[in-house]
C-alpha cells in the first residue's frame, strides 16, 4: 500500500472524516431512538454535528489544580485511539484497512483506551464530583472488561484465528454465531453498553448525583473530542460485534441492516432500565456476566476439542 | 404508661410549668409557661407521646401598638405592653395543636434548645433565631439555617422595628457574619451538593460527607430563594396576601390560598357556601394529583429511569390541561377569595375533567405496576432509605413520607375541612417505610384524588361561589391546618383588627420532613441520595420565605467582565 492510499485511509475513508460523519450519524440515530421510546421528539439530524461544532468553538477553561499537559492530551489520546481501531474493523462491510495476526487483541485495547482516559482525566482534576466519578468508571472497567473480552473470543476461537478480517470471513460463510453463541452475544452486547456508559450502566456520569462524572471540568474541545471518541467508540463497537455474531460484514448495505439493528436493541436497552449502582453493576458484571462468557467459551472449546464444526 | 391523652389531659399533666392555661377551643390549648420550663414540658408531652412538633411560631409584640389602624392591643399580656417577644411553639396531634407560649424580654431574649428532647426542632429554632433574633441557648450547630451568609449579625428581619425600606443603611453599617470554615476529617471527603446540582431542580446545600461511596454525614443549608414573604404579608392588605401567598410555591400554589382564606374567614366567622367549598376541594385534589405525578417523574429521573419520567410528565399535562380549562391558569389558578371561589365548574368543564381523570387513572394503573414490579427501579427503591415507625412519629413528618412509614397523618381524615366532611377520604397507608412504599403511597393517593373529584362533580352541591368578607378583620390569632400534596400545611394568622395581617406564619410540609431525610441519609451509598431527597418531595421555595440584603452603592446591573473579576476576587485568585 502506498503512502497516498495510507494516507487516504486514515484521513479520510474509512478513518477519518467517514468515521466521525458516521459516528455522529450513529449518534443521532441512538438518541432519536431513544427518544422516541420515551414519547419525546428527539433532536433533528444535524443535532450531534451542531453539539459537536458547538463544543468545539467554545473556550475551554483549564481548571486549577490539574496537570495541564494531561488534561489537553488525555482527550487526544482517547479520541485517537478509537479512529485507530477504526481502521482494524470492517468498517461500512468493506474489508478492514489493516489487519494482522492479533489485530483482534490490539483493537479491544485500543477500545479499552477510551474509559482508561476518562478514569485519568477524572482523577487529574481536584474536582470531587470528577473523583467519584473516575472512581467509578475505572471500577466498572474492571468489571465489563474481561466478560466483553471473553465475548469477542468466542467467535475468534471458532473461526481459530486471532485477525477480525478471517473471523468476518468465517462469519459470513458459517451459521450466525448469535445463534451458536447466545450468550456470547449478550455479553458482547451489555458489555458494549457498559464501555460506552449508556443507561443503565451510566452510574460514571450520573447527573443527579455527580454532576457530569469524570468529564464535570471538561469544556470545549476536550469534552467534543471525548463525546467525538465515545461515538466513534460505538461505530466500532457495533461493526465488530456485527461482524462477529450476526453472520459477518459482506457489503455496506448488510452493514447498515445489521448495526442499525443493534442500535435498535441498545436503544431499547437504554430505555428499559433504571440506573445500576455502581455496586450493582459490578455485582451483576462478575456474577452474570463473567459467568456466561465463561460458560459459553468453556462449551465452545470442548465442542471444539470434540471436532464439531461451529 | 396510662396517661389520658386528650387536650384536658394534658392540662393536668403539663401543670407543673404552667403559668397560665387557656382552651380556646375544642381542640386548640395553650398553656403558658417560662423560658426555662420549656425543655420539661416538652418532655412530658413527649413522655406521653402526644403529637409532634409541628411549628414555632415567633411573635414580636413590640411595635404592635403603632399597627397601622392604631387600634391598641388589648389581652396580649404582659409582653404585649413592654414590647417583648414570645414563642409559640405548636404541638399537633390529629386535629388537636397545643401551644406553648413563651413570654420573653425585649432584651436578650433566649429559650433553651428543644432539639435534645425533639430534633426537628433545630431547623424551626434556626428560623427563629435567624429572624427574631432570640438566643437558642444550647444549639449544637450555629451556622445559618436560611438568612443568606452576609446579612448583618444584628439585623432580624421579622421584627417589627425592621422594615424592608430602611434596612439599607442599617446593613452598610452592620458586621456580617463569618462564613464558617468546613472541613471533613482525613480520608473523607464532603461531596457539596447544590446550591446549583443537576439533582436539584432548585436550589439548596446538602453537604455529604463520604467514605468511599458511604455517607457518613449529611447536613443541610437553605435559603437561597428566601423572598421575605411572610414579612411582606405584613405589608399587604388580607386580599392582597391570598395572592402573595399563592406564590409561595409554584407546585402547591391552591394549597397555599386555601390554608391563608381558610384561617382569615375563621377569624371573620364568615361561613363559605358549600359550593365554594367543594369547588376549592377539587382544585385541592387536583393539585394533588398534578403534584405527585410530577414527582413521580422527579423521582424516576433521581434513578435514572428517564422513561418513565417522560411518561409521568406527559401525562402530567393533561391535569395542566384540565387546570387550564377550568381556572385559565395553569400553576397559579387564583381560585380563592375571602369568603369563596372565583370559578364555576359548569357542566362542559365537569365532563372534560372526567374524561381527564378516566384517561390518568388508567395510565397511574399502569405506573403503579411498574414501580411495584421493574426489576431494576425495585433495585433502587426496595429497602432503600426506610425511616422507621417510630423515626417517623418522632421526627415529625408529615404527608406521604409518614403515611409510607405507617404513620396515619392526614388532616382530611383527622380535621376534615371544606368539603372532606361531606366526601371522606381513605387514608393510604403503607408500613414497609422504604422509597418503594413512598411511590405506592403516592401513586395510591392518586386513585384516591380521582375518586373524590368524581364523586364532587357527581354531587356539586349548588348554591353561591361566594360570601362577603369586611375589610378589616377581627383581632384574633387562628391556627389554620391543611393537608399539602406533600404533608400537613400550618399557617399562623394573627389579625390586630386591622386591613393588614399583624404576622402570618407559614410552616411548609417539606421542612417537617428534613429531620428524618438527613438521619436516614447517613449510612447509605452517595447513589441513593438524591433518591432519598426526593423521597419526600421536597419544595426549597416553600422552606424560603425570607429576605435578601440590597446594599447601598452596589451596582444592581453588573457587567459580565464585571462579575467575572468579582468572581476571581472573591475566591482569591488574581484579579
Amino acid at each position: 500500500m502506498n503512502v497516498v492510499l495510507a494516507i487516504v485511509a486514515m484521513l479520510i475513508f474509512p478513518g477519518g472524516l467517514f468515521v466521525i460523519v458516521g459516528s455522529l450519524a450513529y449518534e443521532y440515530v441512538d438518541r432519536k431512538l431513544v427518544a422516541r421510546f420515551q414519547n419525546r421528539v428527539g433532536p433533528r439530524w444535524f443535532q450531534p454535528l451542531a453539539d459537536l461544532v458547538k463544543l468545539l468553538v467554545k473556550e475551554e477553561i483549564v481548571p486549577a489544580g490539574v496537570n495541564r499537559g494531561l488534561f489537553i492530551w488525555l482527550p487526544v489520546a482517547a479520541l485517537a485511539a478509537a479512529f485507530t481501531a477504526a481502521l482494524y474493523i470492517p468498517m461500512a462491510g468493506l474489508a478492514p484497512t489493516w489487519g494482522y495476526r492479533g489485530d483482534l487483541v490490539v483493537t479491544v485495547y485500543l477500545l479499552m483506551m477510551m474509559t482508561l482516559c476518562i478514569g485519568l482525566a477524572g482523577a487529574n482534576t481536584a474536582d470531587r464530583f470528577s473523583l467519584v466519578g473516575s472512581t467509578r468508571a475505572l471500577t466498572q472497567l474492571f468489571s465489563y472488561e474481561a466478560p466483553f473480552l471473553l465475548a469477542l473470543l468466542g467467535p475468534a476461537i471458532a473461526a481459530g484465528t486471532w485477525r477480525i478480517s478471517e473471523v468476518n470471513g468465517y462469519a459470513r460463510e458459517s451459521m450466525w454465531m448469535i445463534v451458536t453463541q447466545p450468550l456470547g452475544f449478550l455479553v458482547a452486547l451489555i458489555g458494549l453498553m457498559g464501555k460506552l456508559e449508556l443507561p443503565p450502566f451510566d452510574a460514571p456520569e450520573a447527573e443527579t448525583e455527580i454532576v457530569s462524572g469524570a468529564l464535570t471540568e471538561y469544556s470545549g474541545r476536550g469534552l467534543a473530542f471525548f463525546r467525538l471518541g465515545r461515538d466513534v467508540e460505538l461505530l466500532v463497537g457495533l461493526t465488530l460485534i456485527s461482524a462477529f455474531y450476526l453472520g459477518g460484514l459482506a457489503n455496506p448495505l448488510q452493514f447498515l441492516l445489521k448495526t442499525i439493528g443493534l442500535l435498535f436493541i441498545t436503544a431499547a436497552l437504554q430505555s428499559l432500565f433504571a440506573r445500576l449502582r455502581i455496586d450493582q453493576t459490578v455485582g451483576l458484571w462478575w456474577r452474570a456476566g463473567a459467568v456466561l462468557a465463561l460458560v459459553q467459551l468453556l462449551i465452545l472449546i470442548g465442542l471444539k476439542a470434540l471436532g464439531v464444526h461451529l | 404508661m396510662n396517661v389520658d391523652t386528650t387536650l384536658g389531659g394534658m392540662t393536668e399533666l403539663l401543670k407543673p410549668w404552667t403559668l397560665m392555661s387557656r382552651a380556646v377551643s375544642d381542640t386548640r390549648l395553650e398553656v403558658e409557661t417560662t423560658p426555662s420550663g420549656i425543655v420539661p414540658a416538652v418532655g412530658a408531652l413527649k413522655g406521653a407521646q402526644w403529637g409532634f412538633l409541628s411549628a414555632i411560631t415567633g411573635l414580636d409584640h413590640g411595635a404592635a401598638a403603632k399597627a397601622d389602624t392604631g387600634i391598641a392591643v388589648k389581652a396580649m399580656g404582659d409582653a404585649a405592653q413592654n414590647g417583648g417577644f414570645e414563642v409559640l411553639y405548636h404541638f399537633c396531634r390529629g386535629p388537636s395543636v397545643l401551644t406553648f407560649r413563651v413570654k420573653l424580654p425585649r432584651e436578650a431574649p433566649a429559650v433553651p434548645t428543644l432539639s435534645a428532647v425533639v430534633p426537628s426542632a433545630l431547623i424551626y429554632e434556626k428560623e427563629l433565631a435567624e429572624t427574631f433574633g432570640v438566643t437558642i441557648e444550647g444549639i449544637p450547630d450555629r451556622r445559618r439555617q436560611f438568612l443568606s451568609d452576609d446579612w448583618p449579625t444584628n439585623l432580624y428581619p421579622m421584627r417589627k422595628d425592621f422594615s424592608p425600606g430602611s434596612a439599607e443603611g442599617i446593613a452598610q453599617a452592620a458586621p456580617v457574619a463569618p462564613p464558617v470554615e468546613r472541613r471533613g476529617t482525613p480520608g473523607t471527603f464532603i461531596v457539596p451538593i447544590g446550591p446549583q446540582h443537576p439533582a436539584l431542580k432548585e436550589p439548596g446545600h446538602f453537604e455529604l460527607t463520604v467514605d468511599g461511596e458511604i455517607v457518613t454525614h449529611a447536613s443541610i443549608r437553605l435559603g437561597y430563594v428566601h423572598r421575605g414573604i411572610e414579612k411582606g404579608a405584613e405589608d399587604r392588605s388580607w386580599i392582597h396576601n391570598i395572592y402573595l401567598m399563592e406564590r409561595i410555591c409554584g407546585i402547591c400554589s391552591h394549597i397555599h390560598s386555601t390554608a391563608y382564606v381558610l384561617g382569615v374567614e375563621k377569624l371573620a366567622g364568615t361561613a363559605v357556601p358549600p359550593r365554594a367549598q367543594a369547588i376549592r376541594t377539587i382544585f385541592a385534589e387536583m393539585e394533588r394529583i398534578h403534584s405527585h405525578l410530577l414527582w413521580l417523574g422527579v423521582a424516576a429521573h433521581e434513578a435514572g429511569f428517564d422513561t418513565l419520567f417522560m411518561y409521568s410528565w406527559r401525562d402530567r399535562e393533561t391535569i395542566m390541561d384540565l387546570l387550564e380549562e377550568i381556572s385559565g391558569n395553569r400553576v397559579n389558578y387564583s381560585v380563592n377569595l375571602l369568603g369563596g371561589v372565583k370559578y364555576d365548574i359548569d357542566g362542559k368543564g365537569a365532563d372534560s375533567l372526567r374524561r381527564g381523570l378516566d384517561f390518568l387513572e388508567k395510565r397511574t394503573r399502569h405506573y403503579l405496576q411498574i414501580v411495584t414490579s421493574d426489576e431494576s427501579f425495585l433495585r433502587r427503591t426496595r429497602g432503600v432509605g426506610a425511616i422507621t415507625f417510630e423515626q417517623a412519629n418522632l421526627l415529625g413528618t408529615v404527608g406521604p413520607t409518614a403515611r409510607a412509614s405507617g404513620v396515619s397523618r392526614d388532616l382530611r381524615v383527622e380535621a376534615p375541612y371544606m368539603a372532606y366532611p361531606d366526601f371522606p377520604v381513605k387514608t393510604v397507608l403503607d408500613t414497609r417505610c422504604d422509597l418503594e412504599a413512598r411511590f405506592v403511597v403516592r401513586i395510591n393517593e392518586l386513585f384516591e384524588s380521582y375518586r373524590l373529584i368524581h364523586a364532587m362533580l357527581a354531587q356539586l352541591p349548588p348554591g353561591d361561589l361566594a360570601a362577603a368578607l369586611p375589610r378589616r378583620v377581627p383581632e384574633g390569632e387562628v391556627i389554620s391546618r391543611v393537608e399539602a400534596p406533600r404533608g400537613e400545611l400550618f399557617y399562623f394568622i394573627k389579625s390586630t383588627g386591622g386591613v393588614k395581617p399583624d404576622r402570618v406564619k407559614v410552616r411548609t410540609p417539606s421542612l417537617c420532613n428534613w429531620a428524618a431525610v438527613l438521619s436516614v441519609a447517613v449510612g447509605h451509598k452517595l447513589a441513593d441520595i438524591p433518591m432519598i431527597m426526593v423521597g419526600i418531595d421536597p419544595c426549597f421555595s416553600c422552606n424560603d420565605r425570607s429576605i435578601t440584603v440590597r446594599r447601598r452603592g452596589t451596582e444592581e446591573l453588573w457587567t459580565w467582565e464585571e462579575l467575572r473579576r468579582y468572581g476571581i476576587s472573591y475566591y482569591g485568585g488574581e484579579a
